[in-house]
């Protein structure tokens, strides 16, 4: 009898379960909103002309040339695409399912520290918390390259 | 087995084709945009980063590590654009391979929490310093990125080439005390077995240090660091094999989710490409999983050991010339 209880499969951390369901379906819903959004700019082009951007990037462009030439503005600085406006091009909600897939991580991060303080993971939960606020700070924009 | 050859030959001749008539495109034409309309040029791109995605989980490695180096190597893409795309692509595959290995336990939870906190702040470091330098030190900067890139997938090349050294099952004979209060030790049920893998982790401080190299890589480079990870959990903690394999997998999708955003928060994400890439890479790791228990792997891996030895020494050369 104790031997067959050795032989049962250990209860696995809901902290992991929780982390790993919320990345994954965030990171799928982003994947799908970056296929919508490539779908509209083939049909209808977008705020960076889709010509321009694949001679530039084809021509080895800098990122700075690329907006200059395809978007005839300079290089934005944070989530150009999060505006009403924006939106209505294919390539800023293109862009807005890559973000909404590079935030999968954080919202899985906080979830796993919800469930780490649920299963009183001691020094863990502080681990935790500071992975998801460096992951805030940074999909927030606030550590960003200076020049 | 004949299936598994089938198997081979047409990735192989996909990868070759795809590859040398990019390339020869790139090389020969004048036409900045290969020739290609951009509907074109997201098809050829999904295509080609599929059989990436393929080739590297049939390899053993992730995607990002083989996408950045081929892509800097033979493409004339941008390398600020190329990184942060690889980190994309490393991470959007990760996130979506994270959620078996942690519903089965096999990633250990304790042991990313902890480990995610040096390789997260030293990617988000590592894509500060790409920035950096790619503000401050001009055509300089990109030799220098290239000929280290350069060096460093040739050396990558060489771990997977001698990484037969990788224990399954590592004997732990004294856990030090550091490790001891963190408490790593967990276990997890090895189907294979059908029985329960009681286990022990131990030397988290040298596994910090090596965290944050990991890091700092990951970051700058914009590839993923699984290849370097592993070993770290592996050999250096002595994790078994598959929780070593799986942690380090969920990790990219942590650390590489930091590090990002600093790239995109510089306009390096062109949707275009980028979207392209995340299609052909995710579709890629799928199919490859499915292959990898048909496929005899060892023809691929040596493939992939040529391949990155190749692109290595491409960026090594590109970078000495631009110096």
């Amino acid at each position: 009898m104790e031997n067959m209880e050795k032989e049962k499969a250990p209860e696995v951390p809901v902290t992991g379960i929780i982390y790993g369901e919320i990345a994954y379906r965030v990171a799928l819903l982003g994947i799908l909103i970056s296929i919508v959004g490539i779908v509209i700019y083939m049909i209808s082009n977008g705020y960076l002309d889709r010509t321009c951007s694949l001679d530039q990037l084809w021509g080895g462009a800098s990122v700075d040339t690329i907006w200059r030439e395809c978007a005839g503005v300079k290089t934005p600085e944070g989530h150009w695409y999060l505006s009403l406006s924006m939106l209505s091009h294919g390539d800023a909600v293109a862009m807005l399912g890559i973000a909404v897939t590079s935030s999968a991580a954080v919202f899985g991060m906080w979830g796993g520290l919800v469930g780490m303080v649920r299963s009183k993971g001691g020094m863990y939960i502080a681990f935790a918390l500071i992975v998801a606020i460096i992951l805030t700070l940074a999909a927030a924009g606030l550590i960003v390259i200076q020049e | 087995m004949r299936l598994s050859k089938l198997s081979i030959a047409i990735v192989l001749a996909i990868t070759i084709f795809l590859f040398s008539s990019g390339i020869g495109y790139a090389a020969e034409t004048a036409d900045p945009s290969m020739g290609l309309s951009p509907v074109a040029f997201f098809f050829v791109f999904v295509a080609i980063c599929t059989v990436i995605g393929v080739v590297a989980v049939l390899g053993g490695v992730g995607g990002g590590v083989v996408f950045t180096p081929l892509m800097m190597g033979f493409t004339p893409i941008d390398s600020f654009i190329i990184r942060a795309t690889g980190l994309v692509v490393a991470m959007a595959g990760s996130l979506i391979a994270a959620r078996p290995f942690l519903r089965r336990g096999l990633a250990n939870i304790k042991m990313l929490f902890f480990a995610a906190v040096p390789y997260t702040i030293f990617a988000v470091v590592g894509a500060l310093l790409a920035g950096y330098i790619k503000a401050t030190a001009g055509d300089f900067g990109e030799a220098l990125i290239r000929l280290i890139l350069g060096i460093l997938v040739i050396f990558i090349a060489f771990l997977i080439l001698f990484g037969g050294k990788k224990v399954e099952y590592p004997e732990v004979k004294k856990v030090d005390g550091f490790t001891q209060r963190l408490g790593l030790s967990m276990s997890y049920w090895e189907e294979s077995m059908g029985k329960v893998v009681h286990y022990k982790v131990t030397r988290s401080p040298i596994g910090i240090f090596l965290f944050c190299g990991c890091g700092i890589v990951s970051g700058m480079f914009g590839v993923g660091a699984g290849w370097a990870m592993v070993p770290v959990f592996n050999l250096v903690m002595l994790a078994p094999l598959k929780v070593a394999a799986a942690s380090s997998k969920v990790l990219i999708g942590i650390g590489d989710s930091a590090a990002v955003w600093p790239y995109m928060m510089r306009g390096g994400i062109i949707p275009l490409f980028a979207v392209a890439c995340i299609i052909g890479v995710v579709i890629g790791t799928s199919i490859g999983a499915r292959l990898m228990f048909r496929v005899k792997a060892q023809f691929i891996r040596w493939m992939i050991i040529l391949v990155m030895i190749g692109a290595g020494v491409k960026l090594a050369i590109d970078g000495i010339n631009k110096l």
